[in-house]
């Protein structure tokens, strides 16, 4: 292309490739005969040929010569981008001996910021400033129109040491204060982007303390940050197997959460002080449900019936079991205040039922085999079996059992529609008036 | 179609250890020789008649003393270029115009410059605009002597002085980076923001590829192995195929020139067989690391090992240095430090939005930098101190002849452009508004 612009020849040599042009579209309708239709698809149809074919006869013919008279030319020139009359050299395309006119074409490029000049009165009446002198503000001025508004590079030239903060504030307030001192009216200049948005030098400042807060975690920093985690990590893998990988899943965006603190970012103080107390706690805590914490916010009462589910294995009457016992031990079904300590008494308290309930079962079992004698017998060792165990708890007597288990069955069906969240009794009733009709 | 326009500008990047000029436009310099140059000291005795004529032969190569006690003027001539350098002389001795860094001597650049225009590039300095390059940390003064030198002695028609580091930055295709320029005299490293040095980010060090040459060439002496210069030995052929070495002996070359001859072979030893080492370097471990041959001029054949990984370990570690017998220390111990401090002592000075483009963007340049595994290391060694945040990159020509001239190269991008020609110092600016308008047209 460009050998032949120099030259100034046409760009197409040949006229006669044109013709070459409309005649393969035609081509892909036929097929050649000694091949099948399907095996010649195969190939995809015809080809173009790669090569053009070169007729001979073309060749023979002398490229034609543009009608143009084409030379290059050494030439001086000027540029209106210069204020002197300097004249170099260059290279210039000349047609018919005619040399090209009009300005030097990279003259255009000459772009530069307008930069408001103000005179000394202006100065005096709207632009001082006690921190900043009348040199200063010059310089400044000149600074920032040699360099185009380059605020980093002024800030590096200044002889002053002036963060880049400052001398934006002054640039922008120096030049605000001139647009609408002025502009005839205040509407004029309001849509002027200087004026509409004020600098803040102050968030200016903050985010840069930011900025370099992160930057400068060194990779020491960093190395004790994952650290910590592979730390936490083997803590929570020696606590609960099967919930490792969720875990670390959230101590990772714990431990963000805390680097994160540095940088100031606001909107998540309040889960990330939530998820800090997670951490050192996980070991107490560690039967919270993995899939509640990983919301960082949750009431204690939803993990509380969460774990519960969690934790009961039994079946639904002994859940119901469990229930009443409680209840006759005048102690809430659910606790009145769930924090966090009243809710792991509570899931004691369950458990410790739970096994009470576990071998009052087997006892029941064995004193079955023996005879109906001996199952009267079991419920007296069963009581103060009962009793022993309650000699810890300072619940409320157990006299009322059987019977009160009975009203509390009543007590349970009347609250049961009041009860959400709770695990529902999933076997039928029926099983539970079988057995006290045995036992009576 | 691009931005491209040659006025057929000439571009100079006179370095302190070689001096590189050509046409701007092409891909390399056409000249590039050393920079020092032989000066023969020749005393010359004036006629006693008259002692109030002064020096009356304005011969730019005459440094005249006139003295009013002995009437003998002293002048010097000077001998520039490879060829006037390959050649012994007697009483020959070879200094350089630079000193710290900084031009000291102006008359030797002048003649620097007149070797290269007439006798390298056969150019006549009035037809043709002029590129310089100037170090990074150039002083106002120095500016304005070399623009008074170009104007009155040259006359050239128009004149810009760009900074090193800018070329560099300018050759990659980039208008920010940091540009670590390790050359032959010193390494700098300097931060470049949209075609700017942020001149409080400049860091320098002393070391540079003349200093490792002399580690090199210490080190190796105190091994017992004496290098000899071309000029003393002879090669004789007592019978076909053999050779004998014949030593010849030159009372009156001065000791300056023994040891720029002998620095030429050190540091051809340093470029064809240093490595610089993955980690850093310690006696113990390259103890035993295999040898490395290396045939000098007369014959002699010799065995490097350890050596090859210590000496540019200096660059990283400069109290290395202190180990090598022979080497006297820095004036200021204290402020020599290797190049991964440096680095991140010129980005931590720079203003903080910036910090990550510079990390992201670091150019290698200069003679030096193209030893076998620099960037890498670099590279391990800055990532390792740099915050997590900021991704290091080290980037560097991989073509030697690039990292070598990347300078020139930068300077023969920039005067060949068309938006550039606008920003050129002309003469007659020159003349209306004295050269100390070149601070404002060059900044």
């Amino acid at each position: 292309m460009d050998a032949k612009d120099i030259l100034g020849l046409p760009k197409s040599a040949f006229p006669g490739s044109q013709e070459k042009k409309s005649r393969p579209p035609k081509e892909p309708q036929r097929k050649p005969d000694g091949v099948s239709r399907e095996v010649y698809a195969l190939t995809g149809g015809v080809l173009p040929p790669l090569m053009p074919n070169l007729e001979p006869s073309h060749l023979k013919k002398r490229p034609t010569v543009g009608k143009e008279k084409i030379t290059w030319q050494w030439l001086p020139f000027t540029s209106s981008a210069r204020t002197d009359s300097l004249q170099l050299y260059h290279w210039v395309r000349v047609v018919n001996g005619v040399p090209p006119t009009g300005d030097y074409a990279f003259a255009k490029y000459n772009k530069s910021v307008d930069v408001l000049k103000y005179t000394d009165e202006e100065y005096e009446k709207h632009l001082t400033d006690n921190a900043w002198s009348k040199e200063e503000t010059d310089q400044l001025f000149e600074l920032c129109e040699k360099f185009d508004l380059r605020f980093i590079v002024i800030a590096d030239r200044f002889p002053s040491d002036r963060t880049v903060e400052e001398l934006k504030s002054r640039y922008y307030s120096v030049t605000r204060k001139l647009l609408i001192a002025r502009a005839a009216s205040p509407e004029d200049v309001a849509n002027h982007p200087i004026v509409k948005e004020q600098f803040n030098a102050k968030h200016e400042t903050e985010r840069k303390r930011a900025l370099s807060a992160v930057l400068s975690q060194t990779k020491l920093q960093e190395r004790k940050d994952s650290e910590i985690l592979a730390e936490a990590k083997r803590i929570m893998e020696s606590r609960i197997p099967s919930k490792a990988a969720d875990e670390v899943e959230l101590q990772g965006h714990s431990v963000v959460g805390s680097g994160e603190k540095a940088t100031g970012v606001g909107e998540d103080v309040s889960p990330v002080t939530a998820s800090i107390d997670a951490p050192p706690v996980i070991p107490d805590t560690s039967s919270i449900p993995a899939n509640l914490r990983m919301q960082k916010v949750y009431l204690r009462s939803n993990a509380l019936d969460q774990m519960l589910q969690a934790v009961s294995t039994a079946s639904g009457r002994t859940n119901i079991h469990i229930e009443q016992m409680i209840q006759d031990l005048s102690v809430n079904l659910k606790p009145k205040v769930p924090t966090k300590a009243v809710c792991a008494e509570h899931l004691e308290l369950r458990k410790e039922i739970l096994t009470l309930l576990n071998l009052q079962k087997q006892m029941q079992k064995l004193t079955e085999a023996t005879g109906s004698r001996e199952r009267q017998h079991s419920e007296a060792p069963a009581t103060p079996k009962r009793s022993n165990r309650d000699v810890d708890r300072p619940f409320g007597s157990d006299a009322g059992g059987f019977g009160g288990e009975r009203t509390g069955k009543r007590d349970q069906k009347r609250k049961a529609p009041g009860r959400f969240g709770e695990p529902p009794p999933s076997p039928p009733q029926s099983k539970r008036p079988r057995k006290y009709k045995a036992s009576d | 179609m691009y931005g491209g326009d040659e006025v057929s500008a000439i571009v100079v990047d006179l370095g302190s250890y070689s001096c590189k000029a050509g046409y701007a436009g092409e891909d390399a310099p056409k000249a590039v020789f050393p920079s020092a140059v032989g000066s023969i000291d020749q005393m010359e005795v004036d006629t006693e008649a008259n002692p109030e004529k002064e020096a009356d032969t304005q011969d730019p190569k005459n440094n005249a003393k006139p003295s009013d006690a002995d009437k003998s003027k002293a002048y010097r001539k000077l001998y520039v270029g490879t060829q006037a350098l390959d050649y012994r002389r007697d009483h020959m001795e070879v200094i350089s115009p630079f000193k710290d860094g900084v031009v000291v001597d102006w008359d030797m650049v002048d003649n620097i410059w007149n070797h290269a225009f007439r006798q390298r590039l056969l150019i006549d300095p009035k037809e043709h605009p002029m590129l310089l390059a100037e170090p990074s940390i150039n002083t106002a003064q120095q500016r304005e002597k070399a623009a008074e030198v170009m104007f009155e002695n040259y006359k050239v028609p128009a004149l810009f002085l760009a900074k090193n580091a800018v070329l560099t930055s300018f050759a990659s295709g980039r208008s920010t980076s940091l540009v670590v320029d390790s050359g032959g005299g010193s390494t700098v490293v300097a931060a470049v923001h949209d075609g700017y040095v942020l001149q409080k980010a400049v860091a320098t060090s002393p070391i540079g590829g003349e200093f490792l040459t002399d580690c090199m060439m210490k080190s190796l002496e105190s091994k017992g192995i004496v290098i000899k210069p071309r000029y003393s030995f002879k090669k004789k052929e007592i019978s076909p195929g053999e050779y004998k070495i014949v030593d010849l002996d030159f009372p009156n070359t001065t000791e300056s020139y023994r040891l720029f001859c002998t620095r030429a072979i050190a540091g051809d030893i340093k470029e064809s067989v240093s490595r610089v080492p993955d980690s850093s370097y310690d006696e113990a471990s390259y103890a035993n690391v295999p040898m490395t041959s290396y045939e000098l001029p007369d014959g002699q054949t010799i065995e490097i090992g350890a050596d090859r990984f210590k000496v540019p370990d200096i660059l990283f570690n400069p109290s290395l240095a202190l180990t090598i017998p022979g080497i006297e220390g820095f004036s200021d111990p204290a402020s020599v430090k290797g190049l991964p401090q440096m680095v991140l002592e010129s980005i931590n000075k720079c203003d903080v939005d910036i910090r990550r483009e510079l990390f992201s963007s670091i150019l290698l340049a200069g003679g030096t930098s193209s030893m076998q595994q620099l960037k890498e290391r670099l590279e391990k060694e800055l990532m390792e101190d740099a915050p997590q945040a900021a991704r290091v990159k080290v980037l560097a020509s991989g073509n030697a002849i690039e990292r070598r001239f990347s300078v020139w190269i930068g300077g023969s991008i920039l005067a060949s452009l068309g938006s550039f020609q606008q920003m050129w110092f002309s003469k007659a600016e020159y003349e209306e508004h004295g050269v100390s308008y070149i601070h404002r047209k060059c900044p």
